[in-house]
């Protein structure tokens, strides 16, 4: 069975492939099946160790702080942000970098705030510790639903990407793209779980590193390192000029900036497919370090991103080879990275960009199935419904039972959304983190009068509240509906659903006489004493 | 819980807060700096730098992302030399 899905797979891949433009792809074609071996060779080995929930949800939580840290990176270093960035950085000069920073600036966060008591009070999910001390039922099925929320719009937004990369890439209709990923994705999280899921991110965030570092290198070399003369011509070509260097019309009115910003910088500590990777390692110190690694690298990815970014400008925007006949690049400014490869490393470069850019999509859609699979598994299955009484072989069933149906869900909705604008669902997802899921974990750890009632009911304001003020603002009630004007006037809503959230918690809890309310109260010496200690933890280190 | 015990966890958590405190400041005032000028006064990051044709606003883009990595890179020591003798303290008196 195993064996008949993974034959089929790869020869439709290379079938399919090898029916597109031809010529200079071979190269990506023959790296990509080179990855997609690797990694389901490891899916094979993983399989074995993951047969228990703890090696499923947290690859028996021996993961070094190294190799989390890659993982982490891996995580966070989409496609989506590769290509994004740079596109917008070749597009706009200095306004990529604000979303750099932004994408960076929730690390020091999750860091100080966030990883040690989440790896200290928890097991598989953030949802475990949000329920540490509060009422299960009610607090785990939200956190299941700002989960999965996040995660589903994530999913669409890659998903959609996939399809069209891989359509420009290896000329494979967008249907055959979306199914591939979709289907490699399934198989690696059903089969290999996250010791599979960590090991393909391990690989993949290297593979984009080293690709992202020898562009630009070559770049560089072609200015002798000289970023003065580097900047020099790329202000010289840009049809803005010396504007290029400064900010941009991107983000025109401060309240848009400060909520953008808001949502940047605390949204990532309530991303659960990033949140779930602290599980991985054996304990506080280990989480501690991989946040140090994951941000070194990610930082660097985003030098590198900007200097992509800006040697495009400089060496493929006059090239009429990489120009439409309406004077853009060919592909969209996302593919300014692509392009750039193709013009600085030849195709051999192109092929393996192109490979790793399809590896990037393929890890970072897994990981992001793993976490809504565990929300469904864990947090909904388990606990909210069986009340933690069902057999972990049972919680194990469903989990994959759920990785197929998300899977199947995904392929679904990126054939759906294939000709939408998808680019506002992953700010909708930050949002939703920044509003629901992070207020929940940092009350939960650090606000002793926090109770199940308020939990709920805020977290719950912050959810719908961040959903409705995107639905109703500029981007889907005038740019997608067609309205004429948007009845929530910022494209940002964060702002205002992470006030929401708060201010309601805060409201509820201090009127909040209940005697449950009173008695989580009480319990929030002994929680506050381990998250601080991580006495009381599993011991990991038998295994 | 022996008294000694309480003031050892009083100890650790005071500790924690004299070190996330200064960090937490310095990640969260640059970074809103950084968007306080982009919305309110961006002609403040035109001016070029040094003789260079590097912009001051990516200049300090660029320095902040170095910050960012190096609070990290503090945090990671001060935790290791100064918390986790605190939290082995009350390891081993538990």
């Amino acid at each position: 069975m195993n064996k008949l899905i993974l034959s089929i797979l790869l020869f439709s891949t290379l079938s399919l492939a090898t029916d597109g433009n031809g010529g200079n792809n071979h190269i990506s074609i023959i790296m990509f099946i080179l990855f997609v071996s690797v990694t389901l060779f490891i899916t094979y080995w993983a399989s074995k160790r993951s047969s228990t929930a703890d090696g499923f949800y947290t690859a028996g939580g021996n993961i070094s702080g190294l190799q989390n840290g890659l993982a982490i990176s891996g995580d966070f270093m989409s496609a989506a942000s590769f290509l994004g960035i740079s596109g917008l950085v070749y597009l706009t000069g200095f306004d990529g970098l604000i979303y750099s920073i932004g994408f960076l600036i929730g690390w020091p966060i999750i860091l100080l705030l966030i990883a040690e008591p989440l790896r200290n009070l928890g097991k598989y999910s953030f949802a475990d510790v949000v329920s540490f001390r509060l009422n299960q039922r009610p607090i785990r099925i939200l956190a299941a639903c700002g989960s999965l929320s996040t995660v589903i719009l994530y999913l669409i937004a890659q998903m959609v990407g996939a399809g069209k990369l891989i359509e420009i890439l290896f000329g494979l209709p967008y249907y055959a793209a979306v199914m591939i990923v979709g289907g490699l994705m399934i198989l690696y999280v059903t089969f290999g779980g996250m010791l599979a899921t960590t090991w393909v991110q391990i690989i993949k965030a290297i593979l984009l590193l080293f690709g992202a570092t020898v562009i630009a290198l070559l770049v560089l070399f072609q200015f002798n390192f000289d970023l003065n003369f580097f900047f020099n011509e790329a202000t010289s070509i840009h049809k803005k000029g010396i504007t290029i260097l400064s900010p941009g019309g991107l983000i025109s009115d401060p309240i848009s900036a400060v909520s953008l910003g808001l949502a940047l910088m605390f949204g990532t500590a309530g991303l659960p497919h990033i949140l779930m990777r602290f599980f991985t390692v054996p304990n506080a110190i280990q989480a501690r370090k991989s946040v140090a690694y994951a941000t070194g690298f990610i930082g660097y990815f985003y030098l590198l991103t900007f200097i992509i970014g800006f040697g495009a400008i400089i060496l493929i925007s006059n090239n009429p080879a990489y120009l439409d006949t309406s004077n853009t690049l060919i592909g969209g400014n996302n593919m300014a990275a692509i392009h750039l490869a193709d013009a600085v490393g030849g195709e051999i470069l192109l092929g393996f960009i192109s490979a790793v850019a399809f590896a990037t999509i393929l890890a970072v859609v897994s990981g992001l199935t793993l976490a809504g699979a565990s929300a469904i598994s864990h947090d909904l299955y388990a606990n909210a419904f069986l009340k933690g009484k069902q057999s972990e072989k049972n919680e194990m069933f469903v989990s994959k039972l759920a990785t197929i149906l998300l899977g199947i869900l995904t392929i679904y909705l990126g054939i759906i959304f294939q000709n939408q604008n998808v680019a506002f669902m992953v700010g909708l997802a930050f949002a939703i983190a920044a509003s629901a899921n992070f207020p929940l974990l940092l009350l939960s750890i650090y606000w002793k009068k926090l109770t199940t009632r308020g939990a709920a009911i805020g977290g719950s304001l912050g959810l719908f509240s961040a959903i409705t003020f995107v639905v109703l603002g500029p981007v889907v009630w005038v740019d997608i509906l067609g309205n004429s004007s948007p009845i929530f006037p910022y494209k940002y809503p964060a702002l205002f659903s992470m006030t929401i959230t708060f201010i309601t918690i805060w409201i509820i809890c201090t009127f909040d006489k209940s005697e449950n309310g009173y008695k989580e109260i009480k319990k929030f010496d002994s929680q506050y004493f381990r998250s601080q200690t991580g006495i009381g933890i599993d011991s990991k280190t038998t295994h | 819980m022996k008294s000694n015990y309480k003031d050892q966890l009083n100890v650790l958590i005071k500790l924690r807060s004299k070190i996330i405190r200064p960090l937490l400041f310095l990640t969260i005032s640059p970074y809103f700096f950084f968007i306080g000028v982009i919305a309110f006064k961006p002609v403040m990051f035109s001016p070029l730098i040094f003789d260079t044709n590097i912009s001051l606003g990516i200049f300090l883009g660029l320095v902040l992302i170095l910050l960012i990595f190096i609070i990290t890179l503090i945090y990671v020591y001060l935790a290791n030399k100064f918390i986790e003798p605190q939290i082995s303290a009350i390891k081993n008196n538990e």
